[in-house]
This record gives structure tokens, C-alpha cells and sequence, in this order.
């Protein structure tokens, strides 16, 4: 508690936690008759608050705290896909706005205009040199898979190196946990596409407690030596967890991210709850998606309940 | 006015300076956290104002303390004594544990108040555990207080 800065927004959104769903609402949701019973429920929790967003929910936070720089890293995994989805539409002449996502660090329509004048200098320095890498590569290959993964792996060194360049210890942890989970994700699918080293190196991105290359070896080694790979590292429960299922892997995943917020949102000043309470919005608007679709699948209670996500409450 | 008499009234001042802006500071913080909670519940206002008071007490016992200084050596009934340095340096060192005091527990009762808002906003009905933690940095502004007021009546004029 050495400072006190963000006192007003932290004590705002202590506010609005008790709109945010427990696991007791979700456990209703889950009960509920139909998607009408599910939303009628929801509208009794938010009482009036409106209806949740991302985009909203970052807006608020960035009027509250409008020089956190550190709070951007969070929405850098969107810019860089936005990124993607500008270049590919560009390349196929189709109009992105569809395949863009939101809230972002960079104005969706100045990205496009951007990347349609080759005028990089005017983009953020994180994402700059990637999206003139990543153009050239597209243009010169056509290899869409390619150029995601340069642009993917540009991501989270982009998290890791800036969170580590400005941000704090929960910031700097995320950035961590994030690109770990995604480089078993894409070293474990490479494996399985027996994809060459060369692939991995350039789509793998490493962290401190995930050696770049003891991973790609791993992967390398095939199934056996992967999972005992991972094992060794203080991520070996994702790896039973892939072991088990993708989708269980992917339930980790955000887990461990909720479970890395739950400290951030008790300090009662600093960047940090709001971080945790834009992550947590993110993964009950996740858990609801989930819901709607395993509805429309027509699963059944056990199969949703397993799959629900770690809440706030 | 003797030198004694200068270094009083600047012990006084003192007190009342540092203790006051402690409490400002402290208040500041809460009125933050406060208005924060009002923006989204205007409800809790009546709640969060309990919290917001208490880092105001420093201010007070600063400005108690000032008084009583100068009611020892007579500034209100216009006959002031004539304190030699030595006396005067004993009502300046007076001064000095509700000034200290005051000024650090009152920023630091702001920083507990204002996360004790965050209970307030949460969970209302747990709103008494808030201000019972914020209440217990009371307790050393209130030694202070009591230290230098023994001090204070006990310099012999």
C-alpha cells in the first residue's frame, strides 16, 4: 500500500463486483428452462446496470484510469489479432470490420487505413515492425498460417517485453502465464502435425519459467517426451490437463488466469483490480458464450457445469 | 515576547500544522475511494462519510493541543508568561508526538479508511469491520495526543 493512486476507480468497481455472477448464478443459469429464464436472471443480477460488454466495461476503466498504461498489455492479444484479420482481408480484398475484435488499443479504422498506406511508422511501437514483417511475409508466401504464427508469437513477446519494460508484478505474471499457455497450445498442435523445428521456432516465444527451446525439443521428442517435459515445469497440471483433453486444457487455462487475479483484485489501490476486474468480465462474458452454445448443442448439465470457467465469485 | 514564547507558539504550530495536514491527506484519500463507491451506489453515502471522518481526528488533536498550549501560557486571558528558552524548548518538544504522530497516522488511516470503502461497496453489511480496522490506527494519534499533553501540563512555569 505505498500508494494510493486509483483509490476512486478500485472503490467504483468494488462497487460493481456484486453485479458480476458468482457460481451460484451460474449454477441457476445452468438450471434455468431456456436462454429467457437464463436472460431474465441475469437482468435481475445486473439490476439495471445494462448489459455487460468487454468494450463498455474497458471504456469505463480507461475513463477512470486514463494514464494505467500497463492495463493496455491486456487488450495487446486483440490488436495483434486484429492485425491479422486486417492483412488477410486486405490480401483477399474483403472488408475487415467483421472479422475484427474489440475493445482495442488501436482504432480498428485507423488500422485499416494504416496497413492499406504501408504507413507503420503511425502505428504503436509494439505491433510497428510486426505488421510491416508480417505484411512482407504474406505478400511473398501467401502462407496464412505463417504469418499468424509470426504475428502470435509478436504478441506475447509484445506482452512479456512491455509488461516487464512498464508494469507491475500481476501485469508482468499474466504476460507470463499468457504466453505459456499458448506456446504448449501450439508446440502440443505441432507436434501433432509433425511440424518441422523450424516451424516452432518461429511460432514458439518462450517464457521464464518455459525455456523456448527445452519445449520445442520436447515437442520434438514426440507425446512421451513433451508430457514429461512439462512435468518438470511448474506448469506440469496444464499438461496433465492437455493429456486429458483440449478442452480441458483450454478450462486451465482460464483458470489459472482467474486464480492469478484473485490477489490483484483484494489491493484497494493501483492498476492492478482494475486489470483483475476487466479479466474477470472477460471470463464470465466466456462462461455465458459457453452456456448459450453447449444450450444450442443441447448438452447436458454435467457436460456444462464442466466446462463453466472460474468466476469472481 | 521572550524567545521561550517564540519557540512555544512555534511548537503550537507545529502540532497543528503537521497533525492538520495528515488529516487532510488521510480525509483526501478516503474522499476519493469515497466518491468512487457514490458514482456507481449514491446510496452509500451515508456509510462511506463514517469513513471518510476518521482520519479527521489527528487534524483535531493537533488543533487541541495548540490550544491548550496557549492556554498554559496565557495567550487568552492577554497575560502572557514571559518562558524562558529552556521552557520554551520543553513546550516545542511537547508539541512534537502529536505533530509526528498525527501526521503519519492520519495519512496512513486514509490509505486503511479508503480500502476499508472497498468492504463498504462490496459488502455493506460489513461495513462496521471497516471502520473498526481504520479505528485502530486511531489509537496511537490518541497516545500522542495524551504524551504530549502530559508533557505539556506538567512544564512547570
Amino acid at each position: 500500500m505505498s500508494s494510493t493512486k486509483y483509490a476512486s476507480a478500485v472503490a467504483a468497481i468494488k462497487a460493481m463486483e456484486n453485479t458480476l455472477l458468482t457460481k451460484a448464478d451460474m449454477e441457476q443459469l445452468i438450471n434455468a428452462g431456456g436462454n429467457a429464464e437464463a436472460d431474465s436472471l441475469i437482468a435481475a443480477k445486473r439490476s439495471g446496470s445494462g448489459e455487460l460488454t468487454a468494450e463498455g466495461v474497458w471504456t469505463m476503466l480507461r475513463e477512470y484510469a486514463p494514464d494505467c498504461d500497463e492495463m493496455k498489455i491486456l487488450l495487446y492479444p486483440n490488436d495483434f489479432h486484429n492485425l491479422k484479420a486486417a492483412l488477410k482481408a486486405m490480401i483477399a480484398d474483403r472488408a475487415p470490420e467483421d472479422y475484427y475484435i474489440r475493445p482495442t488499443n488501436i482504432d480498428t479504422e485507423q488500422l485499416s487505413v494504416l496497413l492499406g498506406k504501408k504507413d507503420y511508422e503511425h502505428l504503436p511501437a509494439y505491433i510497428r515492425n510486426t505488421a510491416e514483417e508480417a505484411y512482407e511475409l504474406l505478400t511473398r508466401t501467401l502462407d496464412g498460417q505463417l504469418a499468424d504464427s509470426l504475428i502470435d508469437c509478436a504478441a506475447l513477446s509484445a506482452m512479456q517485453k512491455d509488461a516487464e519494460a512498464f508494469g507491475g508484478k500481476f501485469i508482468q505474471a499474466y504476460a507470463e502465464l499468457i504466453t505459456a499457455s499458448a506456446d504448449i497450445k501450439t508446440a502440443y498442435r505441432a507436434m501433432l502435425m509433425k511440424k518441422s523445428k523450424n516451424f516452432m521456432e518461429g511460432a514458439v516465444c518462450g517464457s521464464t519459467h518455459l525455456d523456448k527451446t527445452d519445449l520445442i525439443n520436447a515437442a520434438l521428442g514426440g507425446s512421451e517426451s513433451f508430457f514429461s517435459y512439462l512435468d518438470m515445469t511448474p506448469y506440469d497440471e496444464a499438461g496433465k490437463c492437455l493429456a486429458r483433453s483440449a478442452a480441458a486444457f483450454e478450462k486451465w487455462a482460464d483458470d489459472a488466469v482467474m486464480e492469478l487475479a484473485e490477489p490483484a483484485r483484494m489491493q484497494a489501490f493501483g492498476c492492478e483490480p482494475l486489470e483483475a476486474y476487466y479479466i474477470s468480465v472477460c471470463a464470465e462474458l466466456k462462461n455465458l458464450r459457453i452456456l448459450r452454445v453447449c444450450r444450442e448443442f443441447g448438452a447436458d448439465r454435467e457436460t456444462i457445469t464442466e466446462r463453466m470457467r472460474k468466476l469472481y465469485g | 515576547m521572550t524567545n521561550g514564547v517564540v519557540l512555544a507558539f512555534i511548537g503550537a504550530a507545529i502540532a497543528a500544522l503537521l497533525a492538520g495536514i495528515g488529516s487532510a491527506k488521510g480525509v483526501g484519500t478516503v474522499g476519493e475511494a469515497a466518491a468512487g463507491v457514490i458514482s456507481v451506489d449514491p446510496s452509500k453515502f451515508s456509510k462511506v462519510l463514517v469513513l471518510e471522518l476518521l482520519p479527521g481526528t489527528q487534524g483535531l488533536y493537533g488543533f487541541l493541543t495548540f490550544i491548550l498550549l496557549m492556554g498554559r501560557i496565557g495567550v487568552f486571558s492577554g497575560n502572557i508568561a514571559q518562558l524562558t528558552t529552556a521552557q520554551g524548548w520543553s513546550f516545542l518538544v511537547a508539541c512534537l508526538p502529536i505533530a509526528i504522530v498525527g501526521l503519519i497516522s492520519g495519512i496512513i488511516q486514509g490509505k486503511t479508511a479508503a480500502a476499508s470503502v472497498g468492504i463498504t461497496a462490496k459488502k455493506p453489511e460489513h461495513n462496521t469491520k471497516g471502520i473498526i480496522m481504520s479505528a485502530m490506527v486511531e489509537t496511537y494519534a490518541i497516545l500522542a495526543l495524551l504524551v504530549s499533553i502530559l508533557m505539556m501540563i506538567n512544564i512547570a512555569i
